[in-house]
């Protein structure tokens, strides 16, 4: 909590670098589509929408520390959804923004329900066998969805007056709905609901001593991570103009969490350095062959677990944070590591540790918690 | 009042060789110093105790003299360094720690979890005919010292009652045929009368095996009853040390060991 | 034909199936009870295994001698696997360790697109074509060969862990890792081994099912959802468990998809989904699991 009242700073200084910062990133969002070739106009636009989708997944994930590898699905929820009211009912693309939304939120509540009684594990698998299940159903309920052919529809029109070009247009109603959902995101993790879902997932059942209601919020956390893939989906829906079932299978699920996990999990900007290495990874190494994206995204996130579990998004933390501990060890070696320290200190607060503490350390994940009784070390780590 | 403390430490040094010798050992977990030094010897064959109230640092002194927690300075047993090493090597040197909260195999029989404590001996490279019949003499020794652990060989160590799963601790560890036997915390959670019981047998398991065993405990008045030599312990130092019974009379222990004494940890 | 017989057709036809998810959920049930943590690429590292011994095979080795020099393989493998990419996070939170798997998971099925391709492979039939006829009901030599080989690795599974003093100590690690230490055992070697073993009986359910699904890096997403089902009607602790819901889920597959003709063939996959909500609702530690303590 202590971290976002600090960004949150009274500090004038910060606040105007930080707007200046988000003045140069709007004004580069706005411009950018003047200045790329229309086929990278629309890669952006594809990096926002996956955006949308991993801030959902973000959200679930990072800060909720369930995992899903199903996301694929509600996905595919999303865009069939735009998909069929657009073919059969002739809606118009904004009107499924709405409905894909709500039903998407609905079907994460429905998920939320079983993910109030499980364990991430559990969740995991449940979450899977629905992204398996989800593209033979599609293909079975053929009278709606097209079956294995999928549906064709419009896609998003520029209006006359708008004088853009198709791909510019595109991009810039994905930009507002990425922007409406990424503000929305922020938000709702600074509110209660936000500092709910951190306090689960760092402590759950301390959470539920100081009385967060732990099955109300994650089940929440499931419906709006739901949702967000959704919008996602209903904004694919609007590109493509295309849908079919075996655009959906479980790899874009998998795919959406490696993503998630490059870009880096419970990083409020992870999702777009997520979203970007979800669209360009394949893009740039299908050409050396089918299988590099996958050789690439496994080896990144099993790397990114080993090394820098904060992802892409935290490593500029991560460094600050490891060259502030250099010059901190540097200052405590010049002490004497051997001379005893004071004799006041209260040897309650020394508290011996139940077995479980004890247990984990010595392993990587722990190095920073080097037992104090260890012989300094010089080698580097 | 605490500088004849020092003084009885340095009058008694141990006439009997050294077996397991502690210097200068630094301990902790992350920031937290708890062990600030300490030092002390045990002979071979002796019962030491280390008593102090919570948090004194007596569970990671026994931590550190196995390799649960790192630890600073230096432990010899009978001449081999033991900081450095991880549980399982200390245990392939000799060192059984029987740690607190027993940790039992729960989903093994009762004799499995002996026979764990005896796979050293019976692993892939030694089957032998004379090792499975010392493993065998050695559940015999072992059901002799615990005549309720012989009963129950065929159930499951987690269907055991506290004092029972303490006894297979302590039964599996004496399977190793160790040299060393750190116990920590045996009375925790178990009735008087079973404590009682089990401090008999530790005795004689100490006479009759010659074990070294370094006993950390609550309960001061059971523990000095089996112990030769004892430490007490006060935020990570030494503050008293002694022949047990010599401790037991005095009645600084009382002090100390309540946490009510103001003199002895202004010294400290 | 008439119903009852070709309802046990069907039935016999469903152990078949069950007994390679069996030998799927065992792995899975493996790892968990070394690990406490579900490996997602355990169906990946079986496919994997499975192109070891289709190129032992196509290079002219009888599938006989294949079988076994392949389970060798596979039991080093997931040996090095346990080292090299689950070490490290070992200790470090559950959600790690378990997205660790699903990079292993992408990453070998990348891998053995790019060695072998994504296109569909031929894997021999090991057991003679025909069958048999038993009390009136025709059962194929197939299946009885799955059943048979599962059965037999099933059985020596239970003899090393409940006979030998190997097996007593991968018990005395899965049960608690710390006192286990205490008592000199090396548990990082035996969580190695706990690796190797899963990584073999995987393979096994990869082998015995490629002749029917045909090979290709995608083959054992599906299966890997039935061993999903399984392990967790079977409950994740209990590796009797896995293998009576492998035949469960293996039979209830077969039936639905016979006979109920809204499922069909083609949603038959929608079981195991179905039968995970239901445990999960209904019993959440599984039939044979313990009513472990409620992380949730």
């Amino acid at each position: 909590m202590s971290t976002i009242t600090a960004a949150l700073g009274s500090d004038r200084a910060r606040r105007l670098r930080a707007a200046l910062t988000g003045l140069l990133a709007a004004a580069a969002a706005v411009g950018a589509p003047f200045y790329f070739a229309p086929f990278q106009v629309f890669q952006l636009t594809m990096v926002l929408l996956y955006a949308v989708a991993l801030a959902g997944l973000n959200l679930l994930v990072g800060f909720g520390g369930q995992i899903s590898l199903g996301h694929g699905a509600f996905f595919a929820a999303g865009a069939y959804t735009a998909a069929v009211m657009l073919d059969r009912y002739d809606t118009g693309h904004l009107a499924t923004l709405p409905v894909a939304a709500a039903g998407c939120f609905v079907l994460g509540l429905g998920f939320g329900v079983p993910a109030l009684r499980l364990r991430g594990l559990y969740l995991a698998l449940v979450t899977l066998s629905f992204a398996v299940f989800l593209p033979p159903l599609l293909k079975r309920l053929q009278s709606v969805t097209g079956g294995s052919m999928g549906l064709t529809v419009d896609k998003l029109e520029p209006p006359a007056w708008s004088g853009l070009a198709e791909d510019q247009w595109m991009y810039f109603a994905v930009l507002a709905v990425t922007a409406v959902v990424l503000l929305l995101a922020r938000n709702l993790l600074r509110s209660r609901v936000g500092r709910a879902l951190l306090a689960v997932r760092d402590n759950e059942s301390a959470a539920e001593v100081m009385g967060v209601r732990l099955s109300l919020h994650k089940t929440l956390a499931f419906a709006w991570s739901a949702m967000f893939a959704g919008v996602a989906g209903c904004l694919y829906t609007w590109v493509i103009g295309f849908v079919s079932p075996d655009s959906f299978s479980f790899v874009l699920s998998i795919t959406l969490l490696a993503g998630l996990v490059v870009g880096g999990l419970a990083s409020l900007y992870g999702p777009l350095l997520g979203a970007a290495f979800v669209m360009y990874v394949p893009s740039v190494s299908q050409d050396v062959s089918e299988a590099a994206p996958g050789v690439v995204f496994g080896l990144l996130i099993i790397a990114v677990m080993f090394a820098a579990p904060t992802g892409l998004a935290g490593l500029p933390g991560r460094v600050r944070g490891a060259l502030a501990r250099r010059a901190t060890r540097a200052a405590t070696l010049d002490r004497t590591p051997g001379a005893p320290s004071a004799p006041g200190a209260n040897p309650k607060s020394l508290a011996e540790p139940g077995p479980a503490a004890v247990l984990t350390p010595a392993e990587p994940a722990a190095v920073d918690a080097d037992p104090v009784g260890a012989p300094p070390r010089t080698e580097k780590e | 009042m605490s500088e004849p403390t020092t003084d009885r430490t340095e009058a008694t040094p141990g006439a009997e060789p050294d077996f397991l010798t502690v210097r200068g050992l630094h301990a902790g977990y992350g920031q937290a110093r708890v062990l600030q030094g300490l030092d002390f010897r045990v002979a071979r064959g002796e019962v030491c105790a280390i008593l102090g109230p919570n948090g004194a640092g007596k569970t990671t002194t026994l931590r550190a003299l196995c390799g649960m927690v790192r630890g600073r300075g230096s432990v010899t047993l009978n001449g081999t360094e033991l900081l450095g090493r991880s549980p399982e090597q200390t245990a392939r040197i000799g060192v059984a720690h029987v740690p607190e909260g027993r940790g039992t195999f729960n989903d093994l029989t009762v004799e499995e979890n002996l026979r764990v404590g005896a796979h050293l001996r019976t692993g892939p490279r030694r089957r032998g005919r004379a090792e499975r019949a010392a493993v065998a003499a050695d559940l015999e020794r072992i059901h002799d010292y615990f005549p309720r652990l012989r009963q129950r060989s065929r159930q499951a160590a987690g269907s055991l009652s506290g004092g029972e799963q303490q006894m297979l601790a302590i039964g599996r560890a004496l399977m190793l045929r160790p040299s060393l036997l750190l116990l920590d915390e045996p009375s925790l959670g178990l009735a008087p009368l079973v404590t009682r019981e089990l401090f008999e047998i530790i005795r004689a398991v100490n006479e009759e095996e010659g074990t070294t065993v370094v006993v950390v405990e609550q309960n001061a008045q059971l523990a000095l009853g089996i112990a030769h030599r004892a430490h007490v312990l006060e935020a990570g130092r030494l503050v008293l040390s002694g022949p047990a019974a010599q401790i037991r009379e005095d009645g600084q222990v009382a002090e100390v060991y309540l946490g009510v004494s103001v003199r002895s940890r202004k010294a400290g | 034909m008439n119903a009852v017989t070709d309802f046990l057709r069907q039935v016999v036809e469903g152990l078949g199936s069950g007994a390679v998810y069996a030998s799927l959920a065992l792995a899975l049930v493996l790892i968990h009870r070394f690990t406490g943590i579900v490996n997602l690429a355990q169906g990946e590292l079986a496919m994997l295994s499975t192109y070891v011994a289709w190129q032992l095979v196509a290079s002219g080795m009888p599938f006989w001698l294949a079988l076994p020099v392949t389970l060798v393989v596979s039991f080093a493998g997931g040996m090095l696997v346990e080292r090299i990419v689950i070490r490290p996070v070992q200790g470090a939170p559950e959600l790690t360790v378990v997205i660790v798997t699903v990079g292993l998971f992408i990453f070998v099925n990348a891998m053995a697109g790019l060695i072998w391709s994504f296109t569909v492979k031929d894997f021999p039939q090991p057991f003679p074509d025909g069958g048999i006829e038993m009390a009136g009901v025709r059962v194929d030599w197939s299946t009885l060969g799955i059943i048979g080989v599962v059965a037999v690795v099933m059985g020596l599974l239970y003899l090393l862990f409940q006979h030998t003093s190997v097996g007593l100590v991968m018990r005395a690690v899965a049960c608690n890792p710390s006192s286990a230490r205490l008592s000199g055992i090396r548990v990082g070697r035996v969580l190695m081994l706990g690796w190797g073993l899963a990584a073999t009986v995987g393979a096994l359910s990869g082998v015995l099912v490629a002749p029917v699904l045909f090979l290709e890096p995608n083959m054992m997403g599906g299966v890997l959802i039935y061993a999903f089902a399984a392990a967790t009607l079977g409950g994740f602790d209990s590796p009797v468990g896995a293998v009576v819901g492998g035949l469960f889920v293996g039979v209830a597959e077969t039936l639905t998809g016979a006979y109920v003709d809204v499922i069909g063939a083609d949603l038959k996959v929608g079981v195991p989904l179905v039968i995970i909500l239901a445990v999960l609702l209904v019993r959440p530690q599984g039939l044979f699991g313990r009513a472990a303590v409620e992380r949730a």
